[in-house]
């Protein structure tokens, strides 16, 4: 198998999709042990247009292992992070790419990876009901973490009005005097 | 005459099931035609939880997320947070974590072999692993005070030190492994019963296990040499010889069924002595922990800025924590992710197609640990009425259950 | 009717309760025994051995449920038949030298289908308590009956054809006879290997019978949560685990029966009341001995069996025995 350098990787993506496709590149290198080996990890930031592409691209690479999506609520927008590994089978070979995407409030839609990647059910249903994300294409199954009468419209990890509040009060803390 | 197929559900309370999780059979005769996974029974809101605590807080929370995993968790956590934080452990810290993760997938696996007799109905060889796994828990208790939830774990390194006196009491640990070992294999291997109910039974592909982003020995029964330690190696693995284990190790042949995930699990012990003593062999000497003064190290976190991502290969596969921290006390973002959540997928082409008598063992099978794969919940809301539970409510309402139940 | 008649009746009658009452203690006491040799061998301290009858009492005590969706005159009454079936068959059961009680009234045959009762009874019960988890049992439980009915059948004509070629006149499936020439003493050297083949088929139809491990696929705890048992409750299980405990007695006594029926009053010059005693007590030493070979031993050494495996190993490796065993002592007496 060829193996690609992380930097290769990032040319790659760069290359082969729109200008406007990557919006921000990383790689990191993470040395540890007492031989200091090192391994790297790819943050890419995403625009989510071209979003299906580049997780196409990445099948192309070698298959790759998704490992969660991750969520995360910056007020106006949600940012979404896929966590891959690519190239494992091979002793230091293995890469991390992070795909990230940010996806405006108003228009909570990206289109499901399932259909290249079967095992990203789980977590893309995780997505739906923790963050209220729509997921195209994917069908419409019952709750699979929320108990299934749990109320409409409300997402437990976003942190605006959609959000939950925190009810469990705290009466060991101790209160400023005022 | 039309198929006539009835529904039998399992879960969530199921003698077969050591955690709660539904599942929803649809059986001809005795055999399975539809399977309906529905899992969520155990959330306990973690991640949720974690959003109102600071890194060092989340340590503690990240290693009650499951009993077993209580090791890998935290192990995956630190990671996470020193990448984004850009903090270096030192070398000996790391030799120690490498070690109390290997001593937790001893213990995890020798569990796992004890509960998969148990749902063959073969007690006796519950009795006889449970009794082995004692020993590694006396000896982590020995090392860290605590059989399980060690709080070793700290942001930077670890908390406690593996000195010269440990030495002699973790070899003799190492020795009573290596003796029992064989039985294990003798039992496990050559029993014809066991052959009988494992051998082509819950069988997954390469190509399935591919799809479905199976981590761990399940990954690894099936043929795929997937393996953290080996392939992106963190911590003390960068500087030993670990190679990912498949079944034709020792067959010569892989087949995916449960068998061959019971031959990975057990080489794994093997190869766990093996990194120990390897451990013990090359640990460095030098510092434990990065930052000792917790205040300074809270500042530390305070004023970082960034994100990462700490993978541990646990006992069952992979897991990975993600971090960010954007200058806060808190971090923005905490997502953990267990193996169990992947392998969650791989049951429904086990199931299909095999008997009710196999659902027990195949979903024992990827040692699921329910517990860390449901992680968040969310309090209960009526009519969208929000309500305040407070400690003494909860209290109130308990004690009214009980005289309700008991007049 | 004469007086002797009706005292005869009333001695029955008195023994039959007497009887019953013993088999009942014995059995629960057994089944002490048989839990804590099992954990003596899989090195655990185990309950004490008077657990059984602790356990019956705090059953008897316990609530009764009856689901919603069982059939109550069906779910209630299958126990006591259960029960009293299991029992009925210690009456034909020889104990030491003691002839059977009802012997004359009925023969080994009789047995055979006594033991069915139990069966069918669980069968009825599992039905009636309309849940998945019992249905599936139930129809196990059937399948497990067709499989060991034919092995057993097989033991018990082998060596009745036996006594019928050697004591032509007798009244051969009387247990009573049975009881009084054992099978070794009539074979040659190939009619004792077909024996030893018949008592072997004996030996492993035996937990099939009591569903123990590995056979225990109709209970099977951790695929079926208790699969027939899993709806009953209270009294009716704590009836159910009597039959249970009394039928392993009727199932060994049926071994040492067919098998083990030798005494030793006689070494030691014994007669009248001692010799009783002194054969009641090996009796129950080679129960014991048989119990821990045919149920305790093979518990705790095998996984749990998948039904067509069961099925499997009793239509055609378990048969195969059985009938090689039958010709064999079949060719030992034609070729004498």
């Amino acid at each position: 198998m060829e193996y690609l350098k992380p930097d290769e990787i990032v040319e790659l993506f760069k290359k082969k999709l729109d200008e406007s496709a990557i919006i921000d590149s990383r790689v990191e290198t993470k040395t540890a042990g007492v031989k200091k080996n090192s391994y790297s990890v790819i943050w890419l930031q995403v625009n989510p247009i071209s979003f299906k592409d580049a997780i196409k691209l990445l099948c192309t690479i070698q298959f790759p292992h998704l490992a969660i999506i991750s969520g995360n609520d910056l007020d106006k927008e949600i940012e979404l992070t896929y966590h891959f590994s690519i190239y494992y089978g091979g002793r230091f070979k293995e890469i991390s790419i992070n795909l990230a995407t940010y996806l405006p409030k108003e228009d909570l839609k990206i289109p499901t990876i399932t259909d290249l990647i079967p095992g990203a059910q789980t977590t893309e249903r995780e997505l739906k009901e923790m963050f209220g994300v729509t997921i195209e294409g994917l069908p419409d199954l019952p709750n699979i973490f929320l108990p299934q009468d749990f109320p409409k419209g409300v997402y437990p990890l976003r942190k605006d009005e959609k959000g939950v509040e925190i009810k469990v009060e705290r009466k060991d803390e101790v209160k400023k005097i005022e | 005459m039309s198929k006539m197929s009835y529904s039998v559900p399992i879960g969530p309370v199921h003698p077969s099931l050591k955690e709660p999780m539904t599942f929803n059979f649809e059986i001809y005769g005795e055999r399975i035609e539809k399977v309906n996974l529905a899992p969520g029974d155990n959330h306990r809101g973690i991640e949720f939880m974690g959003r109102q605590r600071n890194p060092i807080q989340i340590i503690y929370l990240a290693e009650r997320i499951c009993g077993i995993c209580s090791a890998s968790h935290p192990f995956a956590f630190c990671q996470a947070v020193e990448n984004a934080a850009g903090i270096e452990v030192p070398e000996r810290a790391q030799y120690i974590r490498v070690i109390i993760a290997e001593l937790e997938r001893i213990h995890s696996h020798i569990l796992w072999a004890g509960v998969a007799a148990h749902e063959l109905g073969f007690d006796s060889i519950l009795y006889l692993t449970w009794r082995a796994r004692e020993e590694v828990l006396d000896l982590l208790e020995y090392l860290t005070g605590n059989r399980i939830n060690y709080g070793i774990f700290m942001i930077g390194g670890v908390r406690r030190d593996i000195t010269k006196e440990h030495i002699p009491r973790i070899k003799k640990t190492l020795e009573y492994y290596k003796d029992i070992y064989a039985k294990l294999e003798d039992v496990f291997l050559n029993d014809p019963t066991i052959a009988l109910r494992t051998k082509n039974v819950g069988i997954l592909t390469t190509e399935d296990a591919l799809r479905l982003c199976a981590v761990g020995p399940t990954a690894r029964a099936s043929g795929i040499t997937k393996d953290i330690r080996q392939d992106q190696p963190y911590a003390a693995y960068a500087d030993l010889e670990v190679k990912a284990i498949t079944p034709d190790a020792l067959t010569g042949e892989v087949h995916g069924d449960i068998y061959d995930r019971i031959i990975v699990r057990l080489l794994e012990v093997v190869q766990s002595i093996q990194i120990i003593e390897q451990c013990i062999e090359n640990i460095p000497s030098g510092e434990i922990i990065a930052e000792k003064k917790l205040v300074k190290l809270l500042n530390q976190l305070k004023k970082a800025k960034g994100e990462g991502i700490g993978r541990h290969e646990a006992p069952r596969g992979e897991c990975i924590h993600y971090v960010k921290l954007n200058e806060s006390e808190l971090p923005e973002v905490w997502k953990a992710r267990a193996p169990t959540y992947n392998n969650l997928m791989t049951w429904v082409p086990m199931l299909i197609g095999q008997q009710i008598a196999d659902i027990p063992i195949v979903i024992a099978s990827i040692d699921p640990c329910i517990a860390c794969m449901d992680r968040v919940t969310i309090l209960n809301k009526d009519n969208g009425q929000k309500s305040i539970l407070a400690k003494e409510d909860l209290h109130k309402l308990s004690v009214q259950k009980t005289r309700r139940i008991t007049p | 009717m004469t007086i002797e008649g009706l005292l005869i009746i009333l001695l029955k009658i008195i023994g039959a309760v007497i009887i019953a009452f013993l088999g009942v203690i014995l059995g629960l006491f057994y089944k002490g025994i048989d839990r804590k040799l099992a954990a003596k061998m899989q090195a655990r301290v185990g309950p004490p051995i008077r657990q059984p009858f602790m356990d019956f009492f705090k059953l008897m005590i316990k609530e009764n449920i009856v689901p919603e969706n069982a059939v109550p005159w069906i779910f209630n009454g299958v126990p006591v038949m259960t029960l009293v079936a299991t029992i009925t068959i210690l009456f034909y059961l020889p104990i030491g030298n003691i002839s059977p009680l009802l012997s004359g009234y009925g023969d080994i045959v009789l047995i055979i289908y006594l033991l069915t009762l139990p069966a069918i009874g669980m069968v009825v019960g599992g039905f009636a308590s309309g849940s998945p988890y019992a249905n599936v049992g139930a129809q196990r439980e059937m399948v497990m009956m067709m499989s060991y009915e034919l092995p057993l059948v097989t033991t018990v004509i082998a060596i009745g054809w036996k006594l019928s070629q050697v004591y032509p006149q007798l009244n051969v499936f009387s247990l009573a006879v049975i009881n009084a020439h054992p099978i070794w003493g009539l074979v040659g050297p190939l009619g004792f290997v077909g024996a030893l083949l018949l008592l072997i088929t004996l030996a492993i139809v035996t937990p099939g019978e009591l569903s123990k491990i590995p056979f225990d696929v109709p209970e099977a705890e951790t695929e079926l949560a208790g699969g027939l048992l899993v709806e009953y409750s209270g009294r009716n299980l704590a009836l159910f685990s009597l039959a249970d405990a009394v039928k392993t007695i009727v199932m060994v006594s049926l071994t040492v029966a067919l098998f083990f029926p030798y005494n030793i009053a006689h070494l030691f010059d014994l007669s009248g009341i001692f010799a009783i005693g002194i054969d009641s007590l090996f009796f129950l030493v080679k129960l014991l001995l048989i119990m821990f070979v045919e149920v305790t031993f093979i518990r705790v050494a095998a996984a749990r069996l998948k039904i067509d495996q069961v099925s499997y190993a009793y239509w055609v490796p378990l048969s195969i025995i059985g009938l090689l065993g039958l010709s064999l002592i079949v060719l030992d007496t034609i070729m004498i």
